[in-house]
């Protein structure tokens, strides 16, 4: 399913990418940008968490259709220098911004990151220009990155009820590997989610190395097969049917089984015999104290 | 300077890797001495250094410093070093006098809801060399910018919201435009908390500053209790690898602080136990 959120969106669509301290979901939102650039779609980007050097940085794409509206260097206004500042994330200022270059396709808009955003703007402002832009006609797609353990589960919840598709990103067992969670709605109200193993190559293609759809399945697969000990050998020790009664029948050397018992509890002819005469002083029980042990 | 340290993060004072975002962090722990060792190694390495001393006094990093072979008051003399005594400031913020010229940088004190934008000001000052044409001005390397630490400033009622601006901030203006480095010290108390993300403390300020980092050091002590030999562990994060690599990398140390340095070990190879 990964894939396919890779290949292409319908119009309208809302992408949600959450990521948490232990994995960052950057990587994957680059992906995301090499894709749509490589379809030869205009991709603008609100770039808040990162700069213009380290946004292209990697990205092997023609950068042509790329632009980039740098939100990283004066966000709040300090300086005076900013292209861009948070509080300028409202659909106006918005379609304004994307109506300056003229696509003849339309835009995928990325925000790296909607966290910045919903730091300094209220979540129902935030959700509010993410449906105004869902719904009009300014962007074909929005693709947004959402630190998840930066906010309240109620305001990521909220944004991301808005979106259409969330990926929710975290470290893989292996080094390279990582799991993402995905939940998909499509417009007739079907949800369909979906566990993977990726890794995002130098280039940021993305390989989906396994389905998962049960996460526990998987561990208990290896122990139902039992690998077969007689296989792949250069010599025979299996057993045929005689060989093998044959082996049960065998007594064991030190084992006191029950003939042993006898023949040691009888005396044969020519052992010698123990006589015991109890003195005066003997406390001499007929009843034999072992005799309740099972041996 | 630790030159353990300094082969485990791969660094030299010759060539370091540049635009470095370092989040130094502990929990119930000190983590103070790996600032000492970023002071005197990037002193070492001729780069201009802004040191937001918030908690000490300049004589404590000096006599620290002097420790491992690092002069702090000569290094401020010669222009090499910008300290800002943050406990010598906020006095002058707090009693005013006429003859007070100092900068603005500590005027959150006055009302914290401001944010820090007077410091991240005094930072960009410090740091932006323009002495390059004067004579008998030394050329220095790129600037580096050291905080102990960013907790304080919860404590003195700025919001850690406002604390992360001021982060970013200082990345945008040291590491991305000026290709400089950044270690800062964030200090965490107690035990690592499911937030929610509604409390904004410490532990939410070390959430937004280690997706802001590119390397962190996690400082904790030993998860089975005290140990005279061993004062606790280090977990190195490489976070943003560019080019080469795409995922993270940790890796786990015990350390052990001496006189004059501390020494790093894999876990179970202390010379106590070997």
């Amino acid at each position: 399913m990964l894939s396919e959120l890779l290949q292409g969106t319908d119009t309208g669509a809302v992408l949600i990418i959450q990521d948490s301290c232990s994995y960052s979901g950057q990587h994957l939102l680059k992906s995301f940008i090499s894709a749509a650039l490589n379809k030869e779609e205009p991709v603008h980007v609100l770039g808040f968490d990162v700069s213009e050097e380290e946004l292209k940085d990697g990205l092997t794409a023609s950068t042509q259709r790329l632009h980039f509206h740098s939100a990283y260097t004066d966000p709040l206004g300090w300086t005076n220098r900013s292209a861009f500042t948070v509080h300028q994330f409202c659909v106006e200022e918005l379609t304004h911004l994307l109506k300056q270059t003229s696509h003849p396709k339309p835009v995928t808009l990325v925000i790296d990151s909607l966290s910045w955003i919903l730091r300094h703007m209220s979540p129902p402002a935030v959700c509010k220009t993410l449906q105004q832009l869902k719904k009009g006609g300014a962007v074909r797609a929005v693709i947004g990155l959402l630190h998840a353990d930066m906010h309240q589960r109620g305001t990521v919840g909220s944004v991301c009820h808005l979106a259409t598709s969330v990926i929710t990103v975290a470290p893989g067992t292996k080094g390279d590997e990582a799991v993402a969670k995905i939940t998909k709605r499509s417009k007739s109200g079907k949800v369909t989610q979906d566990e993977e193993i990726f890794s995002i190559k130098g280039d940021f293609s993305v390989t989906v190395v396994s389905k998962t759809s049960h996460a526990g399945r998987r561990q208990t697969e290896p122990e139902e097969q039992q690998t077969d000990p007689t296989a792949n050998l250069t010599f025979n020790i299996r057993l045929s049917d005689t060989e093998r009664e044959a082996k049960e029948k065998l007594a064991l050397p030190f084992v006191f089984s029950k003939e042993k018992k006898t023949a040691l509890l009888q005396s044969g002819p020519g052992s010698g015999r123990i006589l015991y005469e109890p003195d005066a002083n003997d406390d001499y029980d007929q009843e034999d104290p072992d005799d309740d042990l099972d041996v | 300077m630790f030159t353990e340290l300094n082969s485990i993060l791969n660094a030299t004072p010759d060539s370091f890797t540049q635009g470095e975002f370092i989040l130094v962090s502990d929990r119930q722990s000190d983590a103070s001495f790996l600032i000492h060792h970023f002071l005197s190694f990037y002193l070492r390495a001729r780069c201009k250094v802004c040191f937001l001393g918030l908690v000490q006094s300049f004589s404590h990093y000096s006599a620290i410093s002097q420790r491992l072979g690092v002069s702090l008051t000569q290094a401020r003399e010669r222009g090499q070093l910008i300290f800002l005594e943050g406990l010598k400031e906020s006095l002058s913020i707090l009693i005013p006098q006429e003859t007070t010229t100092e900068s603005q940088a500590m005027d959150f004190l006055r009302d914290p809801t401001v944010g820090l934008q007077r410091l991240y000001e005094f930072v960009r000052s410090s740091v932006s060399s323009d002495g390059g044409g004067e004579e008998g001005v030394e050329e220095w390397g790129p600037p580096v910018l050291l905080v102990d630490d960013v907790s304080v400033l919860l404590s003195l009622g700025v919001s850690a919201g406002a604390a992360l601006d001021f982060s970013h901030y200082c990345r945008a203006t040291v590491c991305s435009q000026l290709q400089g480095n950044i270690v800062m010290l964030v200090r965490c108390h107690g035990e690592e908390a499911e937030d929610d993300g509604s409390d904004e403390g410490s532990e939410w300020l070390l959430k937004g500053l280690t997706h802001q980092c590119s390397l962190t050091l996690h400082v904790q002590g030993l998860p089975t209790g005290y140990c005279r030999d061993i004062h606790g562990q280090v977990e190195v994060c490489w976070r943003r690898r560019r080019g080469d690599g795409q995922h993270t990398q940790k890796k786990l140390f015990q350390y052990k602080v001496h006189d004059k340095g501390a020494s790093f070990f894999a876990p179970g190879t202390s010379s106590a136990v070997l």
